[in-house]
């Protein structure tokens, strides 16, 4: 058999597809006009859904990051009230020196004779502190924590519904790179 | 007559046109023609059906009756048209309308059950189409592998080469396909013919 003629039609042509090719050439395709209805267009209007979606979703996350922070932030000022009578007018190297185990519990040591003078992480003295907030600023916190579940959960429900129309409902095409 | 050699002149002046483009712009001309549909011009999308229709008719062809394939055609290229703002990749064109064309045609098997009367198909207006139509009969019978690319080697005229480019299969894949398929066609009407 020759292949090269059956490949791309090239070299000396074999009879036997020849014969094949003119029986089943009458059966070719011939084009008929393509009746494209006037309403239809491909649109593109997912692709804007999408991304409104997604900056309607990045913003209301970016809202609720900044409630939150709010409530953070009116919360430290409470923990450093907290703090701040254990040592109200005592100056900071007169605090390291009445204090030398604290100092040695928070600075490593360390060969550099230098960064022993260092001041105590002022975060490390408030860990052992619970902060004591007050009803009304447990009950924004609490509030601003709701605030922001809601705000995550409702993310989560239009990013999964625009995953849904982005998909479309039951598409036949499926793979459509994975071809042979 | 005409028609069938206007297609054929379609049919080489889009590939010769896409030759052309490709060394001018570097860019497929499906690429160029699903941007130009996309952006309303419905010519771009016209353009797109005279390089692919033959495709889809064969992969049709080798699939379902003869007599539904037209209209299949019309509906395939609609619904690409339709969904074509889901195509990611423009370049791949072919290998996704040829899938659409697939799940199609198992579709319409699945919906027509056995009402289909493939004695439809047997009828010929003359003796050259009758005898055509028997030989796709036997050609249909083949595994899948071979039959859609033998159909659109034999019947649509595509060459081996092209019908890698347009499906999206390796040549390697459709030249084995081609040889092998061929090598059993002959074998089934040497037997048919023995009878």
């Amino acid at each position: 058999m020759n292949d090269d003629y059956l490949w791309d039609k090239s070299g000396e042509p074999d009879p036997e597809v020849q014969r094949l090719e003119q029986l089943l050439g009458t059966l070719r395709y011939q084009e008929k006009p393509l009746e494209l209805p006037e309403q239809i267009t491909p649109s593109r209007s997912t692709n804007h859904v999408f991304l409104l979606a997604i900056a309607a979703t990045i913003l209301m996350a970016l809202v609720a990051a900044g409630l939150w922070l709010k409530a953070r932030h009116n919360q430290v000022p409470q923990d450093q009230l907290a703090i701040a009578p254990s040592s109200p007018s005592t100056p900071e190297p007169q605090k390291d020196a009445a204090s030398p185990d604290k100092q040695k519990v928070v600075n490593p040591p360390t060969t550099n004779s230098g960064e022993t003078e260092r001041k105590p992480h002022v975060a490390r003295a408030k860990l052992p502190t619970k902060p004591a907030l007050s009803p009304k600023e447990q009950d924004e916190a609490l509030a601003a924590k709701q605030q922001l579940m809601l705000a995550l959960r409702l993310a989560s429900e239009k990013l999964n519904e625009v995953q849904r129309r982005a998909v479309g409902p039951t598409t036949p095409i499926k793979n459509q790179h994975k071809v042979g | 007559m005409y028609e069938l050699e206007a297609t054929a002149d379609i049919f080489v002046m889009s590939t010769q046109a896409k030759a052309v483009e490709r060394s001018t712009t570097d860019e497929p001309i499906e690429v160029r023609l699903v941007r130009k549909a996309l952006e309303g011009d419905r010519d771009g999308f016209g353009q797109l059906y005279s390089l692919y229709g033959p495709l889809i008719h064969g992969i049709l062809l080798a699939r379902v009756p003869r007599s539904e394939v037209d209209d299949l055609v019309q509906d395939i290229f609609l619904h690409a048209f339709k969904k074509l703002n889901t195509l990611r990749d423009w370049a791949a064109f072919g290998p996704w309308i040829a899938m659409i064309a697939r799940n199609r045609a198992t579709d319409f098997h699945r919906r027509s059950r056995d009402t289909v009367e493939v004695t439809d198909d047997i009828r010929g207006t003359d003796e050259s189409t009758s005898r055509a139509t028997e030989i796709l009969e036997i050609v249909k019978a083949l595994p899948d592998t071979y039959r859609e690319t033998l159909i659109l080697r034999l019947v649509e005229g595509m060459t081996g080469p092209e019908i890698a480019i347009r499906t999206g299969l390796t040549p390697a894949s459709v030249r084995v396909n081609l040889h092998r398929g061929m090598k059993l066609l002959k074998e089934k009407l040497s037997l048919r013919e023995g009878l």
